[in-house]
């Protein structure tokens, strides 16, 4: 049986097929396609503008090391002008970061890049390992995730970068669609799949150039493209909604390809039908404290090599609240929602009975400021990281004798 | 629950006292409070019945008197159609309504509805060709068929209710769906090697199982199967002049529905699907009354013509309650239900999917991962499974011009499920996305929409 040729260049063999649509393609094409398809999506969402300093969010990881690659190679073919650097956070996890680290610092070398490292200590004074020591494993990844979103747009302040640019791929967004779903978190699920996420209020642009990216073919270009990459995950990392989602996503995958791509277009059309007043909806904030722990303050945290997840137990939690949050429903008398349902369907005029609770389903909605104490765009007076430090802080004494 | 407050006298002498009545012995749990049998049964049936008293509002006839006084001799009886799929939560709810009806009956009241209840019968389209291998039904079509074998024991449980058996190969006459842009549908007519002798039935049998065999995967056919049986339904309810077609969807079903629809990529059609409302439905003009020749190629082969209620009365009850309930009717529901879990779910083409077993993943449909996925999650997290549904329930319906609610049915709507078609997020997503060449997806006729085309172009 003759060998089937590629699908493109219909010359050489087939090696290839893309876990996206199954075409069977060589190893050129494959990465040149690739290629192409990450430049249309710079191209098209105008990503860039010539001159511009960037600095890509390295972890090491495969995501960010085949980012690094793909922007350097279309940085130079299609004349993007652009200057390029690397920005590592370093947790400090001991033996996760220390290998993972030194990949970046090859990388560096490998790509020509400049290389800035900020540590946690730095910014913040506490290492993951002692953060950890002091709150045990559970619920630690709510630190790393809010820990890191400063880290990196601080680090790019330091080094007077507006434009930073991570690794999250299709599967990472597809993940965070169902994942706000099942949170029932309508104003993150409409955030969440934009290319492009901190808008005008804040002083750091982010990016994720390989958001149409499916999470198999970076894989894939990295190992025919032979890149450096460091492939261990967090240690820390526990199960949760995004973990949970992330199976989900997997199974749906080996069913149907196109699914990744399905679900991002999904969350894409249905961030246009979220409600403008009701931003957050999650179960826990009807009630005034929120039972599960601060979620990461945007889209998708990041926890190395795999995104940021947050912590163990917090599905459980959710359902917790939920079920309070029903037994307090009880006690009053739905009013509102029936009323909003005959409206939806009826477009008489709704009758006249003073609604007691009728702003009860919107919540309030989020004011982007300024973060009092370390001045970081936050919603809240004091942002998440410096709310969590303060925690930290408290209970610092008794560790250190 | 409503947390009454301990009586001092009763429930002393229990060993764990019903939570709610404090009379009975508590042998259930519902929503982690221990409950007696009839607070349970009482209590998913209260569920119930508040959707249909909101449903029952809706369909007052306009002008006449308040639904309150009871001999309502102006409004003309309300009259609804109940999709059976004879699965647990369609037959629940079918229970619920058949008591709700007596309870009113019982009070010197009028009925409050008259119920049609239609089956679709899909077990003889959905035998793959090649392979039938299939239990009992497949070729012979004179004896009659096993979902109408078992419609005949709910019809005479519910003698009241008028039960008919559809086959999914009605969806041939009607115009609800625009063949032309079903690629492997147009020419099912000429390839066809049907043997002259058969009757009408047969070939539309048949041309049926064509269809669902040009079809790519499973996951396909499952997902054309589901919108089918749905025109078919509101094709029924309109021939029936209902003025709602209800479904039995539970919560969990609604949870599965959001993210399985979200997952084949109609993420934009999620507030039509998944909440109650009314829904438009289109019409396509044909030039012969041929069922499947050519749809008008032009651009307004559309008389919008009418639009149906569509609900989901068992929307607050999960799945696993149903199936609790389902115990405790007397006599218990279980002896009429299939066997299948769920048949609007698992009748994809590997027939009733035994629970669990290891299925390759080709023969899986999104539906069946996600029936899996949420049987998973409704047993540890049932409030999740809640909140699913609850938060697609506030996504805004917006037609395809992105602007106002569509409920009127202005706008181009999909040839096939016919949903609103999203021109806005199709633009977007073939600028985002780029033009991969061996990519037809991308090349939309703009007249089916971006899921519908994964599943007939997959």
């Amino acid at each position: 049986m003759a060998p089937t040729l590629c699908a493109m260049c219909k010359t050489q063999r087939a090696l290839i097929k893309r876990p996206k649509n199954h075409a069977k393609l060589c190893k050129a094409c494959f990465i040149t396609i690739f290629e192409d398809e990450v430049h249309h999506t710079i191209t098209s969402s105008n990503l860039f503008f010539p001159g511009e300093k960037v600095a890509i969010g390295a972890s090491g990881g495969k995501d960010s090391t085949v980012l690094a690659s793909v922007l350097k190679t279309l940085n130079e073919r299609h004349g993007y002008g652009l200057d390029l650097v690397l920005l590592s956070i370093d947790e400090g996890i001991k033996g996760y970061r220390d290998d993972s680290l030194e990949t970046v610092k090859r990388n560096a070398l490998q790509y020509e890049m400049p290389l800035k490292i900020v540590g946690y200590d730095e910014l913040y004074g506490w290492t993951m390992d002692q953060v950890v020591e002091t709150i045990g494993k559970k619920g630690n990844c709510t630190y790393c995730g809010v820990f890191r979103r400063q880290a990196l747009d601080r680090g790019a302040k330091m080094l007077g970068i507006k434009h930073v640019v991570t690794g999250h791929n299709a599967d990472d967004v597809a993940e965070t669609v169902l994942m706000n779903l099942l949170r029932g978190d309508l104003s993150r699920l409409s955030r969440s799949t934009s290319i492009v996420t901190g808008d005008s209020g804040s002083e750091v642009k982010r990016s994720k150039p390989l958001k149409y990216s499916y999470e198999k073919e970076i894989v894939l270009y990295a190992h025919h493209k032979k890149l450096d990459y460091f492939s261990t995950e967090c240690i820390y990392s526990p199960e949760a909604f995004r973990g949970s989602a992330r199976s989900l996503i997997k199974q749906l995958e080996r069913v149907r390809p196109s699914a990744i791509l399905d679900i991002v277009r999904s969350g894409e059309d249905m961030s246009r039908l979220v409600p403008r007043e009701s931003s957050s909806s999650c179960g826990g904030c009807k009630t005034t404290p929120v039972a599960s722990a601060p979620a990461v303050e945007d889209d998708i945290g990041g926890c190395g090599s795999r995104n940021g997840r947050t912590p163990g137990g917090e599905m459980a939690a959710m359902d917790k609240q939920l079920i309070e949050n029903e037994a307090y429903e009880r006690l009053e008398i739905d009013v509102a929602s029936t009323m909003a349902r005959n409206k939806a369907t009826q477009n008489e005029k709704p009758k006249d009975i003073p609604i007691r609770n009728g702003g009860s389903k919107a919540a309030t909605r989020q004011v982007l400021g300024n973060c009092k104490r370390c001045g970081y765009m936050s919603s809240h007076d004091i942002c998440q990281a410096c709310t969590l430090l303060e925690g930290l802080n408290k209970n610092r004494p008794q560790i250190q004798i | 629950m409503d947390e009454v407050t301990k009586p001092a006298v009763a429930g002393g002498s229990l060993v764990r006292p019903c939570t709610k009545c404090w009379a009975q012995e508590a042998t259930l749990d519902s929503r982690s409070h221990a409950v007696c049998r009839d607070c349970f049964a009482k209590f998913i049936s209260t569920k119930c019945i508040k959707q249909i008293a909101i449903l029952g509002k809706e369909t007052r006839a306009p002008g006449g008197p308040p639904a309150a006084s009871s001999t309502g001799a102006s409004t003309s009886p309300r009259r609804y159609l109940l999709g059976l799929s004879l699965g647990v939560s369609s037959s629940v709810l079918l229970h619920l309504l058949n008591e709700n009806v007596e309870f009113q009956l019982a009070k010197g009241r009028n009925a409050p509805f008259e119920l049609t209840v239609v089956h679709i019968d899909v077990s003889s389209s959905l035998v793959p060709t090649s392979t039938s291998t299939s239990t009992s039904t497949s070729t012979s079509t004179s004896t009659a068929s096993a979902p109408a074998a078992a419609l005949e024991k709910y019809r005479q449980r519910y003698p009241r209710f008028d039960f008919q058996c559809v086959p999914l190969s009605a969806i041939f006459g009607l115009r609800t769906v625009d063949w032309s842009k079903l690629p492997d549908v147009q020419n099912i007519n000429t390839t066809a090697p049907s043997p002259p002798s058969q009757d009408q039935n047969q070939q539309q049998e048949q041309k049926l199982r064509q269809l669902f065999d040009g079809l790519a995967s499973a996951a396909a056919r499952t997902d054309v199967l589901r919108l089918l049986v749905r025109h078919v339904l509101v094709a029924a309810a309109r021939d029936g002049g209902c003025q709602a077609l209800l479904l039995g969807h539970s919560t969990t079903a609604l949870a599965e529905l959001t993210l399985a629809e979200t997952a084949k990529g109609r993420g934009f059609a999620l507030p039509w699907l998944v909440n109650d409302g009314l829904l438009p439905v289109v019409e396509y003009e044909y030039h012969d009354s041929g069922t499947a020749a050519a749809a008008r190629n032009s651009d307004g082969p559309a008389a919008t013509a009418a639009s149906m209620l569509v609900y989901h009365p068992l929307r607050d009850a999960l799945r696993k309650e149903l199936v609790t309930y389902a115990t405790l009717t007397a006599p218990p529901l279980t002896a009429l239900i299939s066997d299948a879990p769920d048949a609007a779910v698992a009748t994809s083409s590997n027939g009733g999917n035994g629970a669990g077993a290891v299925v390759s993943h080709k023969d899986l449909s999104i539906e069946e991962v996600m029936v899996r996925y949420f049987a998973e999650v409704e047993t540890n997290y049932a409030s999740v499974v809640a909140n699913v549904a609850r938060t697609t329930g506030k996504l805004v319906r917006l037609d395809n011009n992105g602007t106002g609610t569509g409920e009127d049915g202005n706008g181009a709507r999909c040839g096939l499920c016919g949903m609103p078609l999203d021109e806005q997020g199709d633009e977007r997503w073939r600028g985002e996305l780029g033009e991969a060449k061996d990519d037809q997806l991308l090349s939309s006729s703009g007249r089916i929409c971006y899921g519908c085309e994964r599943s007939t172009r997959g």
